[in-house]
């Protein structure tokens, strides 16, 4: 099972995110800064990396950005994407996720449909990828 | 939408509302020193993760305050923005309504319909501010905060008669808060005398309590108005508890349709699309992410190896399975290092339109891992700072808690009783035994448990202390006076229920000191003081009692005033009065419907004096000392227990029945000999350690057929209890053990009965009664 680490400060969007993306089939796991992600991510047994990781930008202790910089040095867990979320809905913060190493960046509130599918394909989840389009059309996409 | 889940909401109170208390505090604190980035940055993130919660429900008029708060703090945050009083006072009035609309949500789940109108116009208020440059003021821009269109009518308007409604007119609807009462507050005096009144509706807030549950101290009312008289004067007639007051000017044209809310729409846009054009358009753009990223200069190489698995997992996501096999052949097949990635990125569109190149000299498998970097990945403080794990559990559960190990600690009492029982009925002794034996390790156990679960309900006092804050501020502005307030031990810890009751009579004596104590700064300076003056709140830990000291410098309580009041109100004969020494007339206070105050104060008036204070700290087993000199100041000193859900009880025996008498009122245990009673007339007294001690014979307190016992050696039993500051010994039978006891209070038809503090129930089943010696003697 894809294996995700939500990083936020707000209990209630990582429950949000916990849901949206637990209900699309993966394994969700939290930390609630940058700093303690870290340690996280250093904990983790090697066998189970986390494939994803969906961060908040402004957070105590250590920030979103911070956390993707020093996240890109650890030798093992480098790899696994990271999607910021984030409710700056300024350029110049995707810009800067995008500078300190962020794949992907969406705008908080992330609509549950936007996330599970942008998650399935930065997972190489095909099935949830294509469910959750067909949720979406299903639906008919706001703008 | 299943987001609503009632759970997620449930999140999001409990969050919004720590946040909120956090924002509140912060506000205060960056007032005293508005410099301090972290302070600031910590007041942003509150509002800001406020805000990033509210995105997650339609709760717009919420939704709308907290996102100008945000950006008027990051503003400031930036150093965009200078912080000043306005604008602490524009942000707490905005915090103050968003924590009135969890209140709302928490209630019915949503935000009725009206609530947007006052919400924009906080809004407005606090954007206004954004408009001003930093450095210099805008010349002359004093502008009223008047919305451009006028607003919709609220729903409450509704209700009234249509004839009220008439343009021009104000229509106010106040909702006075139940504990109006105690801050002074006279609801009904001020609707009455509202500027340009016409029509005052009264009707109760919530449909009014059965007559045993009424509470005739929380106010219940919704008065509704009609003022032909300015805005400007309404608002500023209600504006001591603007909060409390929604109004509505009548336009004097109807108002037009409602304007729709700007919504914060998200950035991305989707056309409607079948899936499979969905699916593919939204690979593509994260795609054009992750070549853009590699276009970036100085991307580490933990970055393309990231960026790397993120195209191969898209790849996978393709629709036409052959080309995406051979793309992810050539994308293994790629040098390492994010040049060749990128080229390759660029030239492949895994829409299908394009082909990737395969490269010229495939090296093996996988690229290369990233190379180890030389800075340690961890910070330094990495290892130290780790986050303790926090555990929220909603209040009834620890409560629930506190009740079983509260049924348990009695019910284990019963074991003793079993054993006796097992050995002098049944002849047991070797059971009898055992069950003691086993007593002992539930005991110990049962007190373990006891001891970890009020741990658990203790938090820090520090938790009232935040409100004080606001309210010295808020009330020394209203009163002209310069207090700072400062507070110590706000760690001390003790039972929430203890903290809870604290509360009130804490503002109260509060209000006393900044209403009465404190004098103004031209009295201050003519009497030789600093023009601020300085109230002080302590707590600390003694022993297994909580001390809570306000003091404040101000003029301190006028003893001749106090006694002339105390004559004329009747409550001591003037010989008495005059008798009295200066800290002894200072006691008067204390007396039921004490008041000082000639005319009924805006704050502290209303009758609600300090035998009040002193009834709320007794009631959970505390004391109030007071203390004043003239001139100098007013130190009120609070002990009280830790914790108050287990009582420690005495077990006595008067006339043939047993009491318990609560520990805390109990100075000692003592034996007389018959013949060093001496008597008075028909009052009897000894001396102990070289005090005269008052005696009261406890059967005759009780109004039971017996005198006091004497025991072999003809001595009497005394039990000398503490009222107040001065000591009484109760003649009794005989004492017996102590033991931990769940106080009940009387309820029922048992209410009125005084004498009695409660009930308890015991292990063999019985049912102790506790008594009460204040009420007794």
């Amino acid at each position: 099972m894809k294996n995700i680490l939500v990083v936020d400060d707000a209990a209630t969007v990582r429950m949000y995110h916990r849901k949206m993306l637990g209900d699309a089939g993966w394994h969700v796991e939290e930390a609630v800064n940058g700093l303690e992600a870290l340690e996280r991510v250093m904990n983790q047994p090697p066998d189970q990396p986390f494939d994803l990781y969906v961060v908040d930008i402004n957070m105590p202790k250590m920030d979103g950005y911070t956390f993707v910089r020093e996240l890109r040095r650890l030798p093992h867990a480098a790899q696994a994407p990271v999607l910021m979320v984030s409710t700056e809905a300024q350029s110049q913060d995707a810009l800067a996720a995008e500078e300190a190493g962020a794949n992907g960046y969406l705008i908080k509130p992330a609509r549950p449909q936007g996330l599970v599918l942008t998650a399935a394909l930065m997972l190489g989840d095909v099935q949830v990828a294509r469910r959750s389009a067909d949720a979406q059309s299903l639906q008919g996409v706001r703008a | 939408m299943s987001l609503n889940s009632t759970e997620l909401l449930d999140q999001f109170i409990l969050e919004s509302r720590e946040c909120l208390e956090r924002v509140g505090q912060r506000l205060l604190d960056v007032e005293k020193a508005p410099q301090d980035a972290d302070l600031l940055n910590d007041l942003f993130r509150q509002v800001h993760t406020l805000k990033g919660n509210c995105g997650l429900f339609e709760f717009k008029a919420l939704e709308l305050v907290v996102h100008a708060g945000e950006d008027v703090l990051d503003r400031i945050r930036n150093g965009r923005l200078s912080y000043n009083a306005s604008i602490a006072d524009a942000l707490l009035e905005a915090m103050d309504y968003t924590a009135s609309l969890i209140d709302v949500i928490e209630a019915d789940g949503a935000l009725p319909e009206g609530t947007q109108d006052r919400a924009r116009l906080l809004a407005a208020a606090l954007r206004d501010h954004l408009g001003e440059p930093v450095a210099a003021p805008a010349a002359g821009r004093t502008e009223a905060l008047t919305p451009v269109a006028p607003l919709p009518a609220p729903d409450w308007s509704n209700a009234l008669p249509a004839e009220w409604r008439q343009p021009g007119r104000v229509l106010v609807r106040y909702v006075p808060e139940a504990t109006c009462f105690f801050k002074g507050e006279d609801p009904w005096h001020l609707a009455r005398t509202a500027p340009g009144l016409l029509h005052l509706d009264v009707r109760p807030n919530t449909p009014w309590p059965e007559g045993d549950q009424f509470d005739c101290y929380a106010c219940n009312l919704d008065l509704r108005l009609v003022s032909e008289a300015p805005l400007a004067e309404v608002e500023a007639h209600f504006r001591y508890v603007p909060e409390q007051v929604d109004h509505w000017h009548v336009p004097e044209q109807p108002a037009p349709a409602q304007p729709t809310t700007p919504a914060t729409a998200p950035v991305a846009t989707h056309a409607p699309a079948p899936h499979t054009d969905l699916l593919n358009a939204r690979l593509q753009q994260v795609w054009d992410d992750q070549c853009r990223l590699l276009a970036r200069t100085g991307i580490s190489a933990g970055t393309v190896a990231a960026v790397r698995q993120t195209l191969t997992n898209l790849l996978v996501c393709r629709d036409d399975h052959a080309l995406a096999s051979q793309a992810h052949t050539a994308l293994q097949g790629l040098a390492p290092g994010p040049v060749p990635l990128a080229q390759w990125a660029q030239q492949y569109h895994p829409d299908g339109h394009g082909q990737a190149h395969p490269p010229g000299s495939p090296p093996p498998a996988m690229a290369q891992p990233p190379r180890r970097s030389a800075t340690h990945p961890t910070p330094e403080d990495g290892g130290t700072e780790r986050g303790q794990k926090v555990l929220k559990v909603s209040q009834d559960k620890i409560d629930r808690l506190m009740e079983l190990i509260g049924e348990m600690v009695v019910a284990k009492n019963a074991l003793p009783y079993l054993a006796t029982r097992a050995e002098s009925l049944f002849g047991q002794r070797e059971l009898a035994r055992e069950i003691k034996t086993q007593y002992s390790v539930i005991n110990r156990i049962a007190e373990d448990m006891q001891h970890a679960i009020m741990q658990v309900r203790m938090l820090p006092v520090g938790i009232i202390f935040q409100r004080f804050g606001r309210l010295v501020r808020d009330l020394s502005k209203k009163l002209g006076k310069d207090v700072s307030l400062v507070i110590e031990g706000e760690d001390t810890e003790a039972d929430k229920n203890v903290i809870e009751s604290l509360a009130d009579p804490l503002i109260h004596i509060l209000r006393n000191s900044l209403d009465h104590g404190l004098e103004t700064p031209e009295v201050r300076l003519a009497a030789g003081k600093p023009a601020q003056g300085t109230l002080r709140v302590a707590a600390r830990q003694e022993g297994d009692r909580v001390m809570l000291t306000i003091s404040d410098d101000g003029t301190g309580i006028d003893t001749d005033r106090v006694r002339l009041k105390a004559v004329e109100r009747g409550l001591i004969p003037a010989d008495r009065a005059s008798s009295l020494t200066d800290p002894e007339a200072v006691q008067l206070v204390f007396l039921p419907g004490f008041s000082t105050s000639d005319a009924i104060s805006d704050l502290s008036g209303r009758g609600v004096g300090m035998d009040v204070v002193r009834n709320a700290v007794e009631r959970i087993n505390g004391q109030v000392e007071l203390e004043s000199v003239r001139g100098q100041g007013t130190t009120v000193r609070l002990t009280l227990p830790l914790s108050m859900a287990v009582t420690n009880v005495m077990m006595i025996e008067a006339g043939e029945r047993r009491f318990g008498v609560p520990m805390d009122l109990i100075v000692e245990t003592v034996r007389v000999p018959a013949e060093d009673v001496h008597h008075f007339k028909r009052a009897q007294t000894t001396v102990l350690r070289g005090r005269i001690v008052p005696l009261r014979a406890l059967s005759d307190l009780l109004g039971l057929e017996s005198a006091p016992r004497l025991n072999e050696d003809g001595e009497l039993a005394v039990l000398v209890v503490r009222l107040g500051s001065e000591n009484v010994g109760l003649l009794v039978d005989n004492f017996h053990g102590t033991s931990d006891i769940i106080l009940k209070p009387l309820e029922g038809v048992l209410t009125g009965i005084t004498g009695f503090a409660g009930t308890a129930l015991m292990g063999d089943g019985s049912v102790l009664m506790i008594l009460n010696p204040k009420e007794l003697v």
